[in-house]
């Protein structure tokens, strides 16, 4: 990220990142294979890759060591990273202050993965272990099943299916007469796993949507959410695989701040904090001053939940000597907050940490100015070093009932299969508990109580970037790690892939859950004199 | 050493168009920095650096896509591609595996290629490369993301493989309406190819009818250098040097080239005189170090008295069946059609 940034546009004269290609500028065909390089600059590129090649040639015994060393980005930018390269196996002779230190990328490795052994993060691969105790009796409980039972299954789909439509068209009675005849059928199907368990929650959904409309079924902030959260967060990694990729984002985008500030959108129990605080406090050359802003929904008992957590966070901060403020801001609703509220001090580098809030802005309110679009302005206005998202990989946001069926009966389906690998309780029932509030959310509210409006990372790119944002790379580093993780922590099937600098974690290759960073464009308007 | 190496590099700039040269450079360099001189590869830098495309099961210009499992405990996917009819907006997942319409229609196996080690079904240019394949041969394809190596060596990929064959064979939404069977055709590039004559071999032990083994410059090799790989070593992205690290890291310890896996009309190979193998359709580069032994592999089937078509392309290096901008793509993709349509 950093370092490279300045040596890509001090070497060459390809595009800076930040500027957008017209879909026309780029080859046709490299781009169905995954690639983006400028019609332009075909020549140029192939000059790059003739000398990085050449390079290559002349120092063979160290090429994979180097290449494990080096931070990648972006490797869909041929021409960018083939520039790293270049600049990795051949630096100039007089190297500038602030580029020769590449040790800071190495640290990183060490510190934010403090379990696994220095030699294993360098040298070698993680090698992918037989199927264990738990996926053998995984196989176990999905047992081929019967003819019978698969013929079921597929009713159940068909008929969800045709009730979606029959609700779309407002086709009530059919939909109710449908859903009894679906709840008849589940008690011939089994509900533990599989298709029955999928179709138990979509058919529960349809339920509600179409006798009990008007009971509240939010996803909204509250206490009892709070521990749904924690469970599913134990459950399966996903919610580990945000916090964790965004603390390293957070991290190398904080190298060289000693005030530093996170505003975390969404606090619940500060469990991606700890990991970060831990890894400031190993950081060569100390850790900064750090402050964290937790946001999180006002507690109904009279507790100060948030300021509990600070509490909590703050006697971690002391224990590894790292100098923390922690402040809470309880709002009930992420609009509600007003930037003020977060006294940002000119001096210190900012990240603003969004774990699956953005998302909740989309509803259309009756204000002419929507949520996002002011949220988005405000975190602007911020100039923070770093802007780290986390959202669902998925299209749950359209106006038409039976596609959001379509999409989140597909989207739950692999998530509730890659539940079945874990095997802790209760924090798989609970998790469900969680997936199901979400599921109800998606289909059987409207409007202002619809706070699930998940859209795809294509979606955020366009929305970040009409609102002045620039894409920040996850590079190979973060990737790496996470997958390390993921083979060590959870069942084989989850998937880490790289897509244009994001990072999206799935499960049997169907991404379920996407990561990026982001940092304002730079505005002339604004003046970013005061900050380091 | 410099020298000949500019020499080589503009050699291949030649041959093909700047954007393929792009391509299959960018591949060539970055798997070399995934190679280890111990035999170990950097899977999480692979990983990292493979352009992969998620399934679709909205029809992108009359194709979709969906992932399935086929073996849980191994993890082993299959994406498959099918045409859209054109009556439905979205397939539900009900259309999914809705079954085929048509007296015959075609199932084709797919294996993409990467030396056994690279590559996966979700792979950017085998996921294009599937897509074309649906619309040329108006077929179903199932491509299989069968386990690599060095992690997984031989046997695995066959065995997954045939995991795979046994499992299109036993789908009844893909049986042809004409006599309730599904008509399968295996087409594999690189070491994909290899996988198709392997996996047919198991196949014609086990009784099961595949109508056809395509071939794409197959990966085959030997302990002897034959003449072609001495003469294009280095000069067409491909040296013999990388050829030899990806057999060692697929062939099991202590085996060296002539391992039938390697080598199947070899020193250890099996004969194929007298078995009922599929006819087999051989692409061969011109440009292709390996091409003696894939010639060799032709002599081989036709030797044994089976059905083999060679299909020789002079200037064609690895790779150009990845980009339509070519002639030989065009060649490949008629007498692919050709093939699979033709009942004899």
């Amino acid at each position: 990220m950093g370092p490279y940034d300045s040596a890509i546009s001090t070497g060459s004269s390809t595009s800076s990142p930040s500027s957008a290609a017209k879909p026309s500028d780029i080859d046709g065909l490299l781009a169905g294979a995954g690639y983006k390089v400028r019609s332009t600059e075909l020549h140029q590129v192939a000059q790059r890759l003739e000398r990085l090649e050449t390079v290559m040639v002349n120092a063979p015994s160290e090429i994979s060591q180097l290449a494990s060393d080096v931070l990648h980005c972006n490797p869909s930018d041929i021409a960018s990273w083939v520039d790293s390269m270049l600049f990795e196996f051949n630096p100039p002779v007089s190297i500038p202050s602030d580029l020769s230190d590449f040790s800071d990328l190495t640290y990183i490795d060490s510190v934010v993965s403090p379990a696994i052994n220095q030699t294993v993060c360098n040298n070698s691969w993680v090698e992918h272990h037989t199927p264990e105790q738990q996926q053998q009796e995984l196989t176990h409980q999905l047992t081929v099943v019967t003819a019978m039972e698969e013929d079921s299954g597929i009713r159940l789909v068909h008929m969800m299916m045709t009730c979606a439509e029959s609700v779309q068209r407002g086709d009530l009675p059919l939909a109710g007469s449908l859903i009894e005849e679906m709840q008849a059928l589940l008690t011939r199907v089994n509900t533990g796993c599989g298709i029955g368990k999928v179709a138990r929650y979509f058919i529960d959904a349809l339920n509600r949507r179409v006798f009990t409309p008007q009971a509240p079924c939010a996803t909204g902030w509250s206490n009892e959410n709070e521990i749904l959260y924690h469970h599913f967060y134990e459950a399966c990694p996903y919610l580990k695989f945000a916090h964790f990729t965004a603390n390293q984002a957070i991290l190398e985008a904080f190298d060289g701040h000693d005030c530093v500030h996170v505003v975390d959108f969404n606090l619940m129990h500060g469990l991606q904090w700890p990991a970060l605080i831990q890894a400031l406090a190993l950081r060569p050359g100390g850790p900064p001053l750090l402050r964290l802003t937790g946001i999180g929904p006002p507690s109904p008992d009279g507790r100060d939940s948030l300021r509990e957590i600070g509490l909590r966070l703050a006697e971690l901060a002391r224990s590894v000597n790292v100098r923390f403020a922690f402040r809470g801001v309880a709002a009930s609703r992420l609009e509600d907050v007003k930037p003020w509220m977060l006294q940002v001090s000119p001096k210190e580098a900012v990240a603003i940490n969004s774990i699956m809030q953005l998302h909740r802005l989309l509803g259309s309110g009756p204000t002419r100015v929507s949520a996002i679009e002011t949220v988005l302005g405000w975190i602007r206005s911020l100039n923070p070093k770093i802007v780290t998202v986390v959202e669902q990989e998925a299209n749950h946001n359209q106006s038409e009932f039976l596609d959001r069926f379509t999409e989140a009966l597909y989207y739950y389906s692999t998530m509730f299969d890659s539940l079945e690998a874990c095997s802790l309780q209760p924090e798989k029932a609970v998790a469900e508990i969680y997936i199901q509030k979400e599921i109800c959310n998606v289909l059987c509210c409207e409007g202002s109580a619809r706070v699930e409006r998940h859209e795809p990372l294509a979606k955020w790119r366009n929305r970040l970037g009409a609102a002045g944002f620039r894409p920040l790379n996850l590079g190979s580093n973060a990737f790496k790690q996470a997958s390390m993780l993921l083979t060590l922590f959870s069942a084989e099937g989850y998937c880490v892939e790289e897509h244009d600098g994001c990072l999206t974690l799935g499960w049997h290759s169907r991404p379920l859950i996407a990561a990026s960073a982001w940092q304002p464009l730079l505005d002339t308007v604004i003046n970013h004199n005061n900050l380091l | 050493m410099a020298g000949s190496n500019e020499v080589n590099l503009s050699e291949s700039k030649r041959v093909v168009p700047l954007n393929t040269w792009i391509l299959i450079s960018n591949f060539k360099l970055a798997y070399n920095l995934l190679r280890r001189p111990d035999g170990t590869f950097n899977r999480h830098l692979a990983e990292f650096l493979d352009r992969k495309v998620p399934a679709n099961a909205n029809p992108v210009e009359g194709v979709f896509s969906f992932d399935v499992i086929i073996d849980r405990s191994t993890s082993l996917l299959s994406r498959i591609y099918r045409p859209a009819t054109g009556e439905e907006a979205l397939p539900s997942i009900m259309e999914l595996e809705k079954p085929v319409t048509g007296d015959i229609v075609p199932v084709i196996l797919f294996f993409h290629g990467g030396s056994f080690a690279h590559s996966s079904a979700n792979s950017a240019i085998y996921d294009t490369l599937c897509r074309r394949l649906v619309g040329i041969c108006k077929a179903v394809v199932v491509s299989v993301n069968y386990r690599r190596a060095p992690e997984n060596p031989y046997p695995c990929a066959y065995d997954d493989g045939w995991a795979a064959l046994k499992w299109v064979n036993s789908r009844p939404w893909l049986k042809s309406e004409e006599d309730s069977k599904v008509h399968i055709y295996m087409v594999g590039d690189s070491s994909g190819g290899n996988i198709v004559h392997n996996v047919a071999l198991k196949a014609v032990e086990s009784g099961i009818e595949v109508l056809g083994n395509i071939l794409l410059n197959p990966m085959f090799g030997g302990q002897e250098r034959t003449e072609s790989e001495k003469r294009l070593d280095g000069k067409y992205f491909v040296t013999i040097q990388d050829r030899d690290w990806y057999w060692r890291a697929f062939l099991p310890e202590g085996e060296d080239r002539d391992h039938a896996a390697c080598n199947p009309f070899g020193p250890n190979g099996k004969s194929l005189v007298g078995m009922k193998f599929p006819k087999s359709l051989v692409v061969v580069a011109g440009l292709d170090l390996v091409q003696d032994w894939q010639l060799a592999y032709v002599e081989g089937l036709k030797k044994a008295g089976q059905e083999v078509r060679h299909l020789y392309l002079d200037k064609a290096t690895i790779g150009f069946y990845l980009l339509p901008n070519n002639d030989h793509f065009y060649t490949v993709m008629d007498e692919i059609s050709n093939f699979v349509s033709s009942n004899c």
